[in-house]
C-alpha cells in the first residue's frame, strides 16, 4: 500500500515562527526521512530540533511550508487521527501515573476502539517485545524504575504498531549506564519492527550510536548537515559541523568503523606442521617477530621468530596465547584498546573460533585515513 | 433563669439610610459605636492571645524541627471544631465557674479560631526559610537562639503576618455570632432585626458587619506593607489569603520531612494540602 | 439549680431522642446539599476558568470576596428576599465553599505533571479524552482534599444557619440558650462536633484510597522526575 522509495516522512521548506520571538524556531528546513531508518534531530539548545519533531504529529503547525508524512499532507489529516498512527516516546516518559501499566500500553489501542481481547493479547505482546516482565503490568508507573519506565514508554509507542516513531530525547532522564543498555534494546528492538524513527537527543554518540543518519540542526533551525554517522564524521560540510563534533572526530569514528570492513590480512601464520624453515622464510618476508600457529581454522597461538632455529616443524608446543582478541563486529575503537591494554601490536581477529586475520593499529590508521576520501 | 439583653428598638417604618444618619443611632449603650468598640475590643483581645500562644511555640517548634505530625493533626482538628457550637459548649461552663454568661465562651472559641491559621502560618514559614541562609548564619558562629531570632523569624516575618492577617479577618468575621451566644457587639443588630422582624435593622446590621470585615482586612493588608521591610516584602509568596492553607503543603513537603513527604496525601495533614506541589 | 439543670440530663436525651436524630439527619442533609451543589457551581467557574483563561484571576478574586462576607451578615441580608427559608441557609453556605472547591479543581488540574498531559497530547488524545481521561483523574485527590475542607467548614457553618430556623443541630444549641436549658445546647454542640469530627475522618480514610497509584516506594521518586 506505501510505496518502499517514498520517504516515510519529508519536511518540505518548513519555517516556524514562535509569536513571543523574533528569530525563527525553524527557518526554511527541508529534509527526508527514508522509510525504515533511524534518523537523529540533534544539535546546540535552540537549534529547533524538538520543534521539528513536533511539526511531524501536528502537535504544531508550521508558519510556512509543508509536512508530509507517507506522502500525505499533514495539514490534510486530523491531527489527533495522524498522532494516533504515529508512536511517541518524550523524554520525561510521561506515563499515565493513574494507569496501570497495561492500561498505559494499552491507552492508543483502546482510543483505536479495539475490543479487549486484542489489545490485551498486543500488551502482552509488547511487554516481551520490549522486556518487561508479565507481572509487571499490574503495576503501577511509580512502582518502576527510570529505565522501565521507559521501556513503558517505548512499548506504549508502538502499541497500534504505527509505520513511524518520534522519540523526543528518548533516554534523557536515565542515567548513562541504563541509557547504553536501552539504545543497545532499541537497535535490537528496531532490527525485529523496522520502524521509521526520529530521534531528537542533544547526545553526539547517542545519534551517532542509535541513527542511520544525523541531521545536525544549527540554531534558528539551519539544517547544517544531513549525513550518515561516518561521513559526518568523515567530512564536515562546513565549520560549525567541525566545532560540533568537536576535537576528537576520529576517536569518534573509530567507534563506528567495524573490524570486518577492514581489508584483513592473514598476516604471519602458519599451520601446525609446516616445516620450521617455510616458516622462518615466511617470517623474514613479513618483517615481524612472531608468528601465529593455526590448527586448520582455528588460532592456536604465537610463537617466537627465534624459537624456530633449526630443522624440524612448528608445534603445538611453547605457543603463547594471543593477548588481543577481536571479534569482526569490534569497533575500531574496541581493537585499538584491545591492542593499547594488552602491549602487544596486534590484533587476533576471530570468529566463533575461526581465524579471520589480523588488525595492527598500522590497519586501523590507515582505515582512517582510507576513507578519509 | 432568662437572658437579659438590652434589645435595640427600632421603629419598623425607618429607612436604612435614616436610621444609619441618624447620630442618635449611633450613640447610648445600645448604639452602632459602642458596639463597634465592644467589637473591637474583643477582636483585639482575641487576636493578642491567639498571637501570643501561637506565634512563639511554632517558631521554635520549627526552628527545632520538631513537632511536623503533631502540628498538623492540631491544626487539623482545630479548623474541624465549629466555633459556634464550641462557644456554646462553653457558656453553661463559663457559667457554671462564676465568669459569667460573657465573654469568656466567644473569647475562647475566638481564640481556638484564630490559633491554627497563625501557628500554621509560622511554622510554615519559619521551616520554610531558606536552608542556605541558615546554614550562614550558623556558620559564622550564630547560636541556635540567634539564628531564630535574627535570621529565621525576620525571613519568615512577610508569611507570619499574612497569616495573623488572615486569621484577623475570620475573627472580625465570625465575632457577630456573640450575639447569638448572650452577648452584643456589632452583630446585636441582625438578631434583633430578625427578632423583631424588623427588615431595616437586620439589613443595617448586615452590612455594618459586612462593612467593618471588609475594612478591617483592607486596613491590614495596607498595614502589612507598611511595616514589612522591602526586602522582605520581595519574599512574600503571593498567596491568596484564603489560599494560606496551601502553605501547609510545606509541613509535609519540607526536604527533612521526606518520610513524610512520601505519606500519602491526607494520611494526616490531606485537609491542609489544597494545592500540592511537590514532584520537582 | 444545677441540679435540675445539670450539662446534659439523660432523661431528657431520651425523651427527646427523635428531635435530636432529626436534627442530626437535617443537619446531614443540609452539609452534603451544600457540597453537591458548591461542587456543582464550583465545576462550572473552573469549566469558565478553565476555558477562558482571562476569567481566572476574577473568579479566583470573586470566590475569596464572598468567603470574607461574615456569616451573620450573609444569612441577615438574604432573610429580607428569601424569608427564613432553606434557600436563605444555602445560599450562603454553597458561595463559602467555592472559594475552596474552585482552587482545589483548578490546582488539583494544575499540577498534573507537564510530561503526562504532553504524552497524551503526543500520543494521539483529543482534548476532551485527556480532560476527562487523564487530567481529571489525577485531579482527584486534590479536589477530594477541597471536599475535606469544604465539607468540614460547612458542618459548622450549618450550625449558624438556625439563626434563619434552619440548621439542624444549631437549632438544639440556640433553643438551649434561649431557655438557659443545656441539655439541647450540649447535645447539639457536642453532636455537631463530632459529625465535623467523624465527616473529617471519614475524608481522610478516603484520601489514602482515592490514588492506589501514588505508590509510596521513595526510590522510584527519582526516576519518576
Amino acid at each position: 500500500m506505501t510505496d518502499a522509495s517514498r520517504p516515510a516522512v519529508q519536511l518540505l521548506a518548513v519555517s516556524k515562527h514562535f509569536p513571543d520571538s523574533v528569530a525563527p524556531a525553524v527557518e526554511h528546513l527541508t529534509l527526508a526521512v527514508p522509510r525504515g531508518a533511524v534518523v537523529a534531530l540533534i544539535g546546540p539548545s535552540g537549534c529547533g530540533k524538538t520543534t521539528s519533531l513536533r511539526l511531524i504529529n501536528r502537535l504544531i503547525d508550521p508558519t510556512s511550508g509543508h509536512v508530509e508524512v507517507d506522502g500525505r499532507d499533514t495539514r490534510q489529516l486530523d491531527p489527533i487521527a495522524l498522532r494516533l498512527g504515529i508512536g511517541y516516546v518524550i523524554q520525561a516518559v510521561g506515563l499515565f501515573p493513574h494507569r496501570t501499566i497495561a492500561q498505559n500500553i494499552a491507552v492508543v489501542p483502546r482510543a483505536l476502539g479495539w475490543d479487549r481481547g486484542r489489545t490485551r493479547r498486543r500488551v502482552s505482546e509488547l511487554a516481551e517485545l520490549v522486556g518487561l516482565e508479565q507481572e509487571q503490568l499490574g503495576r503501577f508507573p511509580d512502582e518502576l524504575s527510570g529505565g522501565q519506565q521507559q521501556r513503558v514508554g517505548v512499548a506504549r509507542a508502538l502499541a497500534a504498531d504505527p509505520p513511524i516513531l518520534l522519540m523526543d530525547e528518548p533516554f534523557g532522564a536515565v542515567d548513562p549506564v541504563v541509557r547504553a543498555r536501552l539504545q543497545q534494546e532499541l537497535l535490537e528492538l528496531q532490527a525485529r519492527v523496522h520502524k521509521t524513527i526520529v530521534l531528537v537527543t542533544h547526545d553526539l554518540d547517542e545519534a551517532l550510536t542509535v541513527a542511520d543518519r544525523v541531521a545536525l540542526l544549527d540554531r534558528g533551525g539551519r539544517l547544517a548537515q544531513y549525513a550518515e554517522p561516518d561521513e559526518l564524521l568523515r567530512a564536515p560540510a562546513e565549520e560549525f559541523v567541525t566545532e560540533f563534533l568537536g576535537p576528537d572526530r576520529s576517536l569518534r569514528r573509530l567507534a563506528l568503523l567495524t573490524v570486518d570492513a577492514l581489508q584483513l590480512r592473514r598476516g604471519a601464520a602458519v599451520a601446525v606442521g609446516t616445516s620450521t624453515h617455510d616458516a622462518r622464510a615466511l617470517l623474514a618476508r613479513d618483517g615481524g617477530d612472531w608468528i601465529g600457529v593455526l590448527d586448520d581454522e582455528r588460532f592456536l597461538g604465537w610463537v617466537r621468530g627465534t624459537a624456530l632455529a633449526g630443522e624440524g616443524s612448528v608445534t603445538e608446543q611453547g605457543l603463547e596465547a594471543p593477548a588481543a582478541l577481536v571479534g569482526p563486529r569490534s569497533t575500531l575503537r574496541a581493537a585499538m584498546d584491545r591492542i593499547m591494554t594488552a602491549r602487544t601490536a596486534t590484533a587476533v581477529v576471530v570468529d566463533e573460533g575461526r581465524f579471520l586475520g589480523i588488525v595492527t593499529l598500522e590497519d586501523i590508521r590507515r582505515a582512517l585515513a582510507e576513507r578519509a576520501g | 433563669m432568662q437572658l437579659e439583653l438590652a434589645q435595640a428598638a427600632l421603629p419598623r417604618d425607618i429607612t436604612l439610610a435614616e436610621w444609619l444618619l441618624d447620630p442618635t443611632s449611633w450613640t447610648g449603650s445600645s448604639g452602632i459605636l459602642p458596639s463597634l468598640l465592644d467589637t473591637l475590643a474583643l477582636c483585639s483581645a482575641v487576636m493578642l492571645a491567639a498571637v501570643v500562644l501561637a506565634v512563639p511555640s511554632a517558631a521554635l517548634l520549627a526552628h527545632l524541627g520538631r513537632a511536623k505530625v503533631l502540628s498538623a493533626w492540631l491544626v487539623n482538628i482545630g479548623r474541624a471544631v465549629p466555633t459556634f457550637a464550641l462557644a456554646a459548649l462553653l457558656v453553661p461552663v463559663s457559667l457554671r465557674t462564676g465568669l459569667g454568661f460573657e465573654p469568656w465562651p466567644i473569647f475562647i472559641a475566638l481564640t481556638a479560631m484564630a490559633l491554627p491559621p497563625i501557628y500554621l502560618g509560622t511554622y510554615t514559614a519559619v521551616s520554610g526559610v531558606d536552608r542556605a541562609a541558615v546554614d550562614a548564619a550558623r556558620a559564622v558562629g550564630l547560636r541556635s537562639r540567634e539564628v531564630l531570632l535574627r535570621v529565621e523569624l525576620p525571613l519568615a516575618s512577610s508569611v507570619i503576618l499574612t497569616g495573623v492577617r488572615v486569621a484577623a479577618v475570620q475573627v472580625v468575621a465570625t465575632e457577630p455570632i456573640r450575639a447569638f451566644l448572650g452577648g452584643d457587639g456589632l452583630g446585636r443588630y441582625v438578631r434583633d432585626g430578625l427578632g423583631q422582624r424588623n427588615d431595616t435593622l437586620l439589613l443595617g446590621g448586615a452590612v455594618l458587619v459586612a462593612a467593618l470585615a471588609g475594612a478591617v482586612g483592607m486596613v491590614l493588608s495596607l498595614l502589612q506593607r507598611a511595616i514589612e521591610p522591602t526586602g522582605v516584602r520581595r519574599l512574600r509568596p503571593s498567596v491568596r489569603s484564603t489560599r494560606i492553607a496551601t502553605a501547609a503543603s510545606d509541613l509535609r513537603t519540607d526536604p527533612d520531612t521526606a518520610p513524610h513527604a512520601s505519606e500519602p496525601p491526607g494520611a494526616l495533614t490531606g485537609a491542609m494540602t489544597l494545592t500540592d506541589d511537590e514532584r520537582d | 439549680m444545677s441540679e435540675r439543670n445539670p450539662l446534659l440530663r439523660w432523661d431528657y436525651v431520651v425523651a427527646q431522642r427523635h428531635t435530636i436524630i432529626a436534627a442530626v439527619i437535617e443537619h446531614v442533609q443540609l452539609t452534603l446539599l451544600t457540597v453537591v451543589l458548591g461542587l456543582a457551581v464550583a465545576g462550572v467557574l473552573a469549566a469558565v476558568a478553565l476555558r477562558w483563561g482571562r476569567a481566572r484571576p476574577t473568579i479566583g478574586a470573586a470566590t475569596a470576596a464572598l468567603y470574607t462576607i461574615p456569616s451573620v451578615a450573609f444569612f441577615g441580608l438574604l432573610v429580607p428576599s428569601t424569608g427564613l427559608t432553606r434557600t436563605t441557609a444555602l445560599i450562603p453556605l454553597v458561595a463559602y465553599t467555592l472559594v475552596v472547591l474552585v482552587n482545589a479543581i483548578l490546582d488539583g488540574l494544575d499540577q498534573v505533571p507537564p510530561a503526562v498531559d504532553e504524552a497524551a497530547e503526543a500520543i494521539g488524545l483529543s482534548p476532551l479524552r485527556r480532560l476527562l481521561g487523564v487530567r481529571l483523574p489525577l485531579a482527584v485527590p486534590v479536589i477530594v482534599s477541597g471536599l475535606r475542607v469544604a465539607t468540614v467548614t460547612t458542618v459548622g457553618l450549618v450550625t449558624l444557619a438556625a439563626i434563619v430556623g434552619q440548621g439542624g443541630l444549631g437549632r438544639l444549641i440556640l433553643d438551649g440558650l434561649r431557655r438557659a436549658f443545656w441539655t439541647p445546647l450540649t447535645i447539639g454542640a457536642l453532636l455537631s462536633i463530632l459529625l465535623a469530627l467523624v465527616l473529617d475522618a471519614a475524608f481522610v480514610l478516603l484520601e489514602r484510597r482515592i490514588a492506589p497509584w501514588s505508590v509510596r516506594r521513595p526510590a522510584s521518586r527519582a526516576g519518576a522526575a
